[in-house]
């Protein structure tokens, strides 16, 4: 009977192991070895440099603007965070008209991301777009949203908060009927108010659906590529909409530099998991465990 | 029962071969897989171009496999890494000489002087000689594609908007100067806001700096110039279009409505076009247009513009080399699938009698063809780019260069800045070539 199981469970997870294997650990393997070459992708010719590559791209004046940028993109957290608690809050308690906002809120996230973009690139458009149009009505002219380096960013970081507010209020709602009634029940026979039980209750006990939207975010956020591809030629004018990925996509198809692209790439896994550990190191001040 | 489904298989086999399907197909059939990017328009033409060559030769059958441009690069190096590249795709001049190094796509050479689809010395040398590279230096030796087209870069103008302004188009024999130039285009240029016609598109800075004497490179390609006042007076001409004259619609406007678009709804009134342009103005332009000789500079009275290509290469690790040689060949060269390409408003034909007979005599604007040709055949010039192992540099160049439409910076505190990089960047390209 043991045996039997150990059989099932064995052919229920080979193929995920072996999609792990195959689409995970050995790409990666293959990136960590090409990080050490100077293959351009085209022939087999792969050469050993060392770390001749990692000293390239460290050197080199667009990647740092590349990192900035990148960590622009880190922005919207707290207000995307802010505004789909309140959404999920909203919709938890049945507020009128939630129906609308849920729909209006959940779309961007279920929608094609290119669609999205070329919605945003008609609705930021410096001429005849609804924002710069409104802004018109009341005499200010709007600014070059998608043209201008100070102002691209901003219309990313917007679009990538918007995007993310449903998805976050789906989660933290999750979050909320997970609460036990009763926790509200012995508050209101101790007479807290409102504000009181949601500071002292409802909010303690999401922190860990709002930890997980951290994690989740940061790491979206840092590989912002596909907004940055559809909204700028050459990421946007003096490199100024230009992320990490969008560099090591630059370097690996633009220029045939493939052993650049991965050691890019590699440092650059290294620093995202550098950060998700002092998540988790920091998380213990403020995720609420359990009883 | 038995009855029955033997029946069902009989009609289902008379169904197939009655709608043309190959349900029995021939043995050693083959089928090549093509590759390309290109607009709604470019990719019917290629369709029926297929087709063409499907009933010219029925033995192959081909793949045709269409992606965005902007997902080009990315899709054929991932198809070439996991070996399967595809037997026939497009290829940019400036990618030949990698390409060729890596030693993925074919050498044609010994099929351009034999073969069954055209005659070499009725194509645009110059169109040939984009694929030409012998290991060093681009435009000699071996050919390593096909050319799908070679495209001169005119200069189109709204023929009612010059009218109503009272200017006549300068001719081959008298082109206008670049004052001549400003003056028809501040003419041209009239009212406010949306409405707004504007005298011409932002200006080719190409033209401008050909026309003047400078380039980016020098002679050998291995010094960048982008600093020598040549170069500098024509960027800053180009940019005082704007800044100065305001004939042109501002860097923020551009990104507003691109410039084809503003052109059909004629709020401007010159623009530089490509044959390739010539099929889409048919549908949307809604009054008369022709094209015209680019102007030159006072300081050389020289006309210069580039023409562009896109080259149809053969993957090296085709299983059919010699089919799909025949394919890229048949796409570039033969006189159905050229002539597709003129009803269809793509491209100029690459055959030179083609060209100077069946696509002149076409009575569909523009009236002026004959300005393609004479690119072509006399000042037309590759880009500077293609000469170079990677162009890096000038993306570099491009990248930075709004810092100068927008006045932030003058062209010539513009290019002291960034020449250093670009040298940086050209070296770099001409070390990956050495290794």
């Amino acid at each position: 009977m043991r045996r039997h199981e150990t059989a099932w469970g064995l052919a229920f997870v080979t193929p995920i192991a072996l999609q792990v294997i195959l689409f995970c650990i050995v790409p990666v393997g293959i990136a960590i070895y090409a990080g050490f070459t100077n293959w351009n992708g085209l022939s087999g010719r792969q050469d050993f440099i060392g770390l001749e590559n990692f000293a390239t791209f460290l050197t080199d004046k667009y990647f740092w603007i590349a990192s900035g940028n990148t960590l622009v993109m880190l922005v919207p957290i707290p207000f995307y965070l802010f505004f789909g608690i309140l959404l999920a809050v909203g919709v938890h308690r049945g507020t009128p008209g939630s129906g609308v906002f849920r729909i209006l809120f959940f779309l961007p996230y279920i929608s094609s991301i290119v669609a999205l973009v070329v919605l945003w690139k008609w609705i930021f458009n410096y001429q005849y777009g609804l924002v710069n149009q409104g802004l018109a009505l009341i005499g200010i002219q709007g600014p070059d949203w998608l043209g201008d380096p100070a102002w691209i960013k901003t219309t990313i970081v917007l679009m990538i908060a918007w995007k993310l507010i449903g998805i976050t209020s789906i989660y933290v709602l999750a979050g909320l009927n997970n609460i036990s009634e009763t926790y509200y029940e012995a508050a209101r026979i101790d007479g807290a108010s409102a504000a009181r039980q949601f500071f002292q209750i409802t909010l303690p006990m999401l922190t860990p659906a709002i930890f997980f939207l951290t994690i989740i975010g940061v790491i979206g956020s840092l590989q912002t590529f596909v907004e940055v591809q559809l909204f700028t030629a050459d990421g946007g004018r003096d490199y100024s909409a230009a992320t990490i990925t969008y560099y090591i996509w630059q370097k690996a198809f633009g220029s045939n530099e493939l052993g650049l692209a991965s050691a890019t790439a590699v440092f650059f896994a290294l620093v995202i998991l550098g950060v998700t550990l002092i998540q988790f190191r920091l998380s213990r001040r403020w995720v609420f465990e359990g009883e | 029962m038995k009855k029955r489904s033997a029946a069902f298989a009989l009609i289902t086999a008379a169904a197939l071969a009655l709608s043309g399907c190959s349900a029995a197909q021939p043995a050693g059939d083959k089928t090549i897989t093509f590759m390309g990017w290109g607009s709604p328009e470019e990719i019917t033409a290629f369709k029926t171009m297929i087709s063409q060559y499907e009933h010219k030769y029925p033995h192959v059958k081909v793949d045709y496999i269409t992606v965005p441009d902007t997902d080009f690069a990315t899709k054929l190096q991932t198809m070439i890494a996991s070996k399967k590249t595809p037997d026939v795709f497009y290829l940019q001049p400036e990618k030949v000489m990698p390409y060729a190094d890596a030693g993925l796509i074919a050498d044609l050479s010994s099929y351009v002087k034999n073969n069954e689809v055209f005659k070499a010395d009725n194509v645009w040398k110059k169109a040939l000689d984009m694929y030409r590279y012998d290991g060093k230096s681009p435009g000699k030796g071996a050919v390593y594609g096909l050319p799908k087209d070679i495209g001169p870069f005119t200069l189109a103008y709204n023929k009612d908007l010059f009218d109503a302004a009272g200017i006549t188009a300068p001719t081959d024999d008298a082109p206008w100067t670049w004052d001549q130039f400003e003056a028809a285009a501040k003419k041209l240029t009239h009212g406010t806001g949306a409405d707004k016609v504007y005298g011409s598109t932002p200006y080719s800075v190409e033209s401008a700096v050909w026309s003047n004497g400078g380039d980016w490179l020098n002679a050998n390609h291995t010094k960048v110039t982008v600093t020598d006042p040549k170069f500098v007076d024509a960027l800053q001409w180009v940019a005082d279009l704007n800044l100065k004259d305001h004939v042109v619609p501002t860097p923020a406007e551009q990104s507003a409505l691109p410039d084809y678009q503003r052109f059909v709804d004629g709020k401007v009134a010159m623009m530089g076009i490509g044959p390739w342009n010539q099929g889409g103005l048919w549908n949307d332009a809604k009054f008369n247009w022709d094209i015209m000789p680019w102007p030159v500079s006072p300081a050389t009275g020289k006309e210069a513009i580039w023409y562009g290509s896109i080259g149809l290469a053969v993957s090296n690790t085709s299983k059919d080399k010699s089919d799909a040689s025949n394919l890229a060949a048949f796409l570039a060269f033969n006189k159905d699938a050229q002539q597709t390409n003129i009803d269809k408003g793509q491209a100029i034909p690459n055959l030179v009698d083609m060209a100077k007979n069946n696509y002149l005599k076409t009575d569909k604007a523009p009236a002026n063809k004959q300005e393609f040709i004479r690119i072509i055949e006399d000042y037309g010039r590759r880009a500077t780019q293609t000469y170079t192992y990677n162009s890096d540099w000038f993306g570099t160049f491009n990248a930075n260069v709004a810092s100068v439409w927008k006045g932030e910076k003058t062209a010539a505190q513009y290019t002291a800045s960034i020449q250093d990089e670009m040298q940086k960047q050209l070296d770099d390209g001409i070390a990956q070539q050495g290794k």
